[in-house]
């Protein structure tokens, strides 16, 4: 490609430029897929897969007044959180607009660790250094410094595990803990993008070594996985990929994701126009829909059985694991009742498809919920 | 780049620049897409056809093909009545993928005016000059 010179490398892009076909993304240049996007989905869901995730921007948090400054940034309150705690939480405007989406390690009282979007990293950044006068800690951009690797799927302990000291097992879902990986240190969080069990590790590998640690994964049986079954995944798992199905426009509980809020929560940035919106509820919703037949895709109109506008898709996909088109889609409340029959109109063909709740698959087969037996 | 995969092309048969191909026999044409276009679009998951005696246009859209990520118009590459589609990609259209030329074919057309029309179609050499003129336009 010819636009490809100013785009930004990852420290596995050697590796990607050598197996993957290649696309932008958010500014780097990074594999669409390896091998297949079918194939390599589902590896995550039956086995394990690996993901290069450096894109991706991660900040540091430190100091006396680290504590408050997250309490004020923040809708879910931290501060009651435990150590070792990992939060997915959001950013939002004045106008509970969502500026961001992203998961917050709370490490210690007076230390954070915030993964936010790459898209959105310099506009965080921004709007987290207005927040931030007249506090006193330090805000550090490590994103340059460290590679992250997302290792998915339920055999993610077994190719992780022989590569570091730590007990995998005592990290639960939504926690993690520092510790090394191949002698590198490294935080390792039980959390990711795909609806299954897995872990995100954050490599502090300024002098290297993180092309060994993501080739020992591969050695360990995991296959390597780019950005088409990353986003087939999350949208199977009903997680919503932020500019796409959200952005400063949409409010947490159009999106959704409401359970993000501390209900008891104040003085926060958004909180008061949060409060009359949780008043009047929203007048559309994310949902998801199966269709029938025939794929949705974003932009596409949902109308009721009738015909009627009332709604739009913004993202959809074949999904895998049910063979069937699924959507995100936004739909007004007093259509978006579960189980619900509505039409997608797939260029100028009105297809029936039905809202169901997230996740797309049955969570008792796949996902971290699953019923088997976990490391 | 150097992952360039080989593309398939192969003999016997016209191309379009839209990367369809027919294989013509008497009176009526097999068609379908290259092993670039079923490459480019990776996995092969939905098909929208054409039904028995529908008339499709040379260069006109004739259906979809769909990948997980992306949607794709079919496009003719002669003029005529189908006559018959692919069943066995309702089941398994990832036959595109593993045999874009035999298995994977899409439709039958009885065809009308080859003659005239094939002057707009390409050769196996042809094609694969195109190809490579794709390639250096996006400086791989």
């Amino acid at each position: 490609m010819t636009t490809t010179k100013s785009l930004n490398h990852t420290p596995l892009y050697e590796f990607h430029r050598k197996h993957g076909k290649m696309v932008e993304f958010a500014g780097y240049e990074m594999p669409i897929w390896y091998t297949s996007t079918m194939e390599e989905h589902m590896a995550v869901r039956n086995h394990v897969g690996v993901f290069d995730v450096s894109h991706m921007g991660r900040v540091d948090i430190s100091g006396p007044d680290a504590a408050t400054f997250v309490e004020n940034l923040l809708p879910t309150g931290i501060g009651r959180q435990p150590n070792g705690k990992s939060v997915y939480t959001l950013l939002l405007n004045g106008d509970a607009g969502i500026i961001d989406d992203l998961i917050i390690l709370k490490v210690t009282e007076g230390k954070y660790l915030m993964v936010i979007n790459a898209a959105s990293r310099q506009k965080d950044l921004r709007h987290m250094q207005k927040v931030a006068t007249g506090l006193d800690f330090k805000m550090d951009d490590i994103t340059e410094q460290t590679t992250m690797i997302a290792v998915q799927g339920p055999d993610a302990a077994k190719a992780l595990q022989p590569l570091t000291p730590l007990a995998l097992s005592e990290t639960k879902r939504f926690m993690h803990t520092f510790s090394t990986v191949k002698g590198i240190e490294s935080v390792i969080t039980r959390t990711g993008y795909t609806g299954e069990d897995g872990f995100e590790i954050i490599v502090h590998d300024a002098a290297g070594g993180a092309m060994g640690v993501w080739e020992a994964l591969i050695k360990n049986g995991a296959k390597p996985c780019a950005l088409g079954a990353r986003d087939s995944l999350r949208l199977e798992a009903g997680l919503p990929l932020y500019g796409t199905d959200m952005d400063e426009g949409t409010n947490p509980l159009e999106a959704d994701l409401g359970w993000v809020i501390s209900k008891d929560k104040q003085n926060y940035v958004g909180w008061e126009r949060l409060a009359e919106l949780t008043k009047q509820g929203p007048a559309k919703v994310r949902r998801g829909i199966v269709m029938d037949e025939r794929i949705p895709r974003s932009h596409f109109k949902v109308t009721d059985d009738g015909d009627k506008e009332i709604g739009e898709v913004t993202s959809g996909t074949f999904s895998p694991v049910l063979k069937k088109g699924i959507a995100m889609a936004y739909v007004e409340t007093p259509s978006s009742r579960f189980g619900e029959v509505v039409k997608v109109v797939v260029r100028d063909a009105p297809s029936s498809g039905k809202i169901v709740k997230f996740p797309f698959y049955d969570d008792s087969v796949y996902g971290w919920k699953r019923r088997a037996p976990q490391q | 780049m150097s992952n360039t995969p080989e593309y398939k092309v192969a003999d016997g048969l016209f191309y379009t620049r839209e990367h369809e191909w027919a294989r013509i026999t008497e009176g009526t044409a097999r068609v379908g897409i290259t092993d670039y276009a079923a490459k480019t679009l990776n996995d092969i998951v939905y098909l929208t056809l054409p039904s028995v005696g529908k008339e499709v246009k040379q260069s006109s859209s004739f259906g979809t093909v769909e990948s997980i990520k992306a949607v794709s118009e079919l496009y003719a590459p002669l003029s005529g009545i189908v006559t018959s589609t692919n069943k066995e990609l309702t089941n398994h259209p990832e036959l595109i993928n593993k045999s874009p030329y035999e298995e994977g074919w899409i439709i039958e057309v009885r065809h009308s005016k080859f003659e005239e029309e094939k002057k707009s179609l390409l050769s196996p050499k042809q094609y694969e000059e195109f190809l490579k003129s794709l390639e250096v336009e996006h400086g791989n």
